[in-house]
């Protein structure tokens, strides 16, 4: 009896101990489990985040299905969902199904009234991709990330305050602000993850993400011939192919579609200073080489704001942007270069300024069309004589460029460096759509100008030499392919939180 | 006719056995009862122990999950209304500067982060975080939910009973101070809370160019907003002291949490 009462008592005690221990390992499991699902959760967003970068290794629009997501510069539709799945071992990750096992109840909260797109487009996590697949690492622990457009309503801000939470406009951020304004800027995203773990410890995460834009120059007309800063003679060339009279410059603003945008009106033409205005209209003579301007035939060709022929300067717009010097240009090329998804550098030329000529045949197996907007680098000359295909995206050309109209480019064409413009083969009647700028910022040498002026020590600046009988139908401005062949340095993180479960 | 009689004899325990195993039981239970006394204690004090864990940790996810959030949403989601965006990810008194002007986070009770009781918030036992926990909270439809202020004080007696970390929140609303509005909604937290200067329960990292670096030197970069890091260390004591030692069973426990919203 006495050893059955003292083996009790050793029980009593030994069990309490095991009970402490044991709630002691549950509890700093608990926090281990915290830590690690909150940890899986975020790396879906960063997944998520960097594959929407187009330049990233495994970006969405590379991997299968290339068309996950809308081609860039395209919004994505306020209601639209598109899931990035990590299933284990095969299971289905079925988010828009409020009956499966990972069911996204969290779409319905920020959209009352609306459920995910049944079913949505789906891609799938690199820890489900070789190589990483393959060595059968176990990976991230998220189940899935949803992507998807956000708008005033869905996140309780009235970002124009007007009193109203606009449910339709999806928003947009133009660099310190969210707006309604689709030209504000680029769209921003929301990206939601969802991660649980064997034990069932789970967690959403959101991040709000837009794409950082590269700065670019800005453009206040569809065609931008930089040149001295102001005063003096001319410093740029303009000649017009003065017996085409479909050939136009039109400030006036078009969409995507090329139907004209109402009220949103630029320049035709824009110069650095009233002189270079004058020379581009009446002609000039730059260091012995004549340009014509533009003939009074044509020169109703040239709309924009406000009246034929629209050329204005529009230099106090680069001063804002410190661009409107030589160091200041080409600096402001950096970003573009080291963010270009192609850089063509031609073989050089033995003679100056030492730049080789790429040609057409070099752009051909890029692959440019409407959902795949690239951004280019010529480090030299550009001739694309008789090509026959459309180019969309940014064409940054530091050489000269002889273009042909025989080519449609859609987006914006930057010839910044030696800054010349003209063209050899002048059949066909296509088109630019977007913006250009021409700007000399380089001496025959390929050395930086010493500035301040965007011209040489002979007062020669940038210059658009096109033949009398050239074809085409100009160029067009279009704020919508501007802003479509915007690249992109990276998508910033707008902001971050848990959500309450 | 012969009668038979017969004697049966009666064992029994001597009254020396019966004092050998009296004394026996009762060295036995006395050791039992000791044992079992002293059990009870050692379950008591471990129990005291386990809950000062428990209220430690869920602490200490409290505050980091609070920092995690800090500074949302940023004033890009709505510039005008103040009470709708956090304008820095934490907050300081307005004796200091709120929100025109920077104050400078300190170690050691220093900087010039200073609150009406004399403390520092941004400091080493005082924090305001300036976020909105719930934007969907139900209860607060038509209106976007506002954002709040979250404050953790550590106080001592004899403003109170033992040292307790505080908790309080409140709206952040036009004008308003946040070190007075938080001051009179502060509410008992984690009790026994026994971290000292040499040991702060929260110091910073700041985000410094591209790198970060703790919150000590003085300079543009030492301030609210550019808080990065809050690296938390809960000291806390069980109620009652160990009873062999004598001395107070402490839990240490350290966490950390990253505002991921970015510079205001």
């Amino acid at each position: 009896m006495i050893s059955i009462f003292v083996l009790l008592l050793i029980s009593v005690v030994a069990i309490a101990l095991v009970v402490s221990s044991g709630t002691e390992t549950a509890m700093a499991g608990n926090y281990r489990s915290a830590t690690g699902v909150y940890y899986a959760a975020l790396s879906g967003l960063e997944e998520a985040r960097g594959r929407l970068l187009v330049k990233n290794p495994d970006a969405f629009n590379t991997t299968d299905p290339k068309n996950f997501l809308p081609a860039p510069g395209i919004d994505l539709k306020m209601g639209d969902t598109y899931y990035l799945i990590n299933p284990v071992g095969g299971e289905p990750i079925t988010p828009w199904d409020s009956a499966s096992t990972y069911a996204d109840n969290q779409f319905v909260v920020e959209f009352p009234g609306s459920v995910p797109t049944n079913p949505s487009p789906t891609a799938v996590s690199v820890w489900n991709r070789n190589p990483l697949q393959a060595l059968k690492v176990p990976g991230a622990l998220y189940k899935w990330v949803r992507i998807n457009a956000v708008s005033e309503k869905s996140m309780k801000i009235d970002a124009d305050a007007d009193g109203k939470f606009d449910s339709i406009a999806p928003l947009h951020y133009d660099g310190v602000r969210f707006s309604n304004d689709p030209l504000a800027g680029p769209q921003v995203l929301e990206l939601t993850s969802f991660a649980i773990l064997p034990n069932g410890s789970q967690k959403l995460v959101q991040y709000l993400v837009a794409p950082t834009p590269v700065q670019l120059p800005p453009f206040q007309a569809a065609l931008t011939l930089a040149g001295k800063n102001s005063g003096g003679s001319a410093t740029v060339g303009y000649s017009a192919p003065a017996s085409n009279a479909n050939f136009w410059v039109q400030g006036d603003d078009h969409g995507c579609d090329g139907t004209a945008v109402a009220g949103s009106k630029f320049w035709a033409i824009g110069t650095f200073n009233s002189t270079d205005t004058d020379a581009v209209i009446n002609g000039s003579i730059i260091n012995g080489v004549k340009y014509t301007g533009i003939p009074t035939s044509v020169q109703k060709n040239y709309t924009g704001t406000p009246t034929p022929p629209s050329v204005n300067t529009v230099y106090s717009s680069f001063l804002s942007t410190g661009m409107q010097t030589p160091a200041g240009l080409d600096a402001a090329l950096q970003p573009i270069i080291q963010n270009a998804d192609v850089v063509i550098t031609p073989s050089p030329s033995s003679t100056a300024p030492y730049l080789g000529t790429a040609t057409g045949a070099d752009l051909t197996p890029l692959g440019m069309n409407s959902g795949n907007l690239l951004t280019v680098v010529v480090n030299g000359n550009l001739d694309i004589s008789n090509w026959s295909n459309d180019g969309y995206g940014l064409l940054l050309v530091t050489g000269t460029f002889t273009y042909d109209p025989d080519t449609n480019w859609y987006g914006i064409i930057l010839v910044i460096g030696q800054g010349a413009v003209n063209n050899v083969e002048h059949k066909q009647y296509k088109q630019i759509n977007g913006a250009m700028l021409v700007a000399k910022t380089r001496d025959s040498n390929n050395q930086v100008l010493p500035g301040p002026d965007l011209a040489d020590s002979s007062g020669v600046a940038a210059s658009v030499e096109f033949d009398d009988k050239m074809q085409g139908y100009g160029i067009r401005y279009s704020s919508c392919w501007v802003q479509r062949a915007q690249p992109t340095s990276s998508y910033k993180i707008l902001s971050f939180h848990e959500i309450a479960q | 006719m012969t009668r038979v009689i017969t004697t049966i004899r009666q064992e029994g325990f001597t009254l020396i056995e019966l004092l050998v195993s009296l004394g026996i039981f009762l060295v036995i239970t006395g050791a039992a009862f000791t044992l079992l006394g002293s059990s009870q204690q050692h379950y008591q004090v471990e129990t005291q122990v386990l809950s000062s864990f428990q209220e430690a940790r869920l602490g200490l996810d409290q505050i980091v999950r609070d920092v995690n959030d800090a500074g949302y949403p940023p004033p890009s989601f709505n510039g005008g209304d103040p009470t709708l965006f956090a304008i820095s990810p934490f907050a300081w008194s307005a004796g200091a500067g709120y929100f025109g002007a920077p104050c400078q986070i300190g170690t050691a009770g220093g900087g010039t982060c200073t609150t009406a009781a004399g403390d520092t918030a941004p400091g080493d036992f005082d924090l305001i975080i300036e976020t909105n926990p719930n934007p969907q909270d139900p209860s607060c439809p038509p209106l976007p939910c506002p954002v709040q202020w979250i404050r953790y004080q550590l106080q001592v007696p004899p403003q109170v009973q033992v040292p307790t970390l505080m908790r309080g929140m409140t709206q952040k609303t036009p004008g308003a101070e946040p070190d007075a509005a938080t001051s009179g909604v502060l509410v008992p937290f984690v009790q026994n809370v026994v971290n000292n200067p040499a040991q702060p329960i929260f110091s910073y990292t700041c985000d410094t160019g591209n790198i970060r670096l703790p919150c000590t030197d003085p300079g543009a970069n030492n301030a609210p907003a550019n808080i990065r890091d809050v690296i938390v260390t809960l000291i806390v004591a069980a109620p009652l002291p160990d009873p062999r030692t004598g001395q107070p069973r402490l839990v240490q426990l350290t966490g950390r949490g990253r505002r991921i919203n970015p510079n205001q």
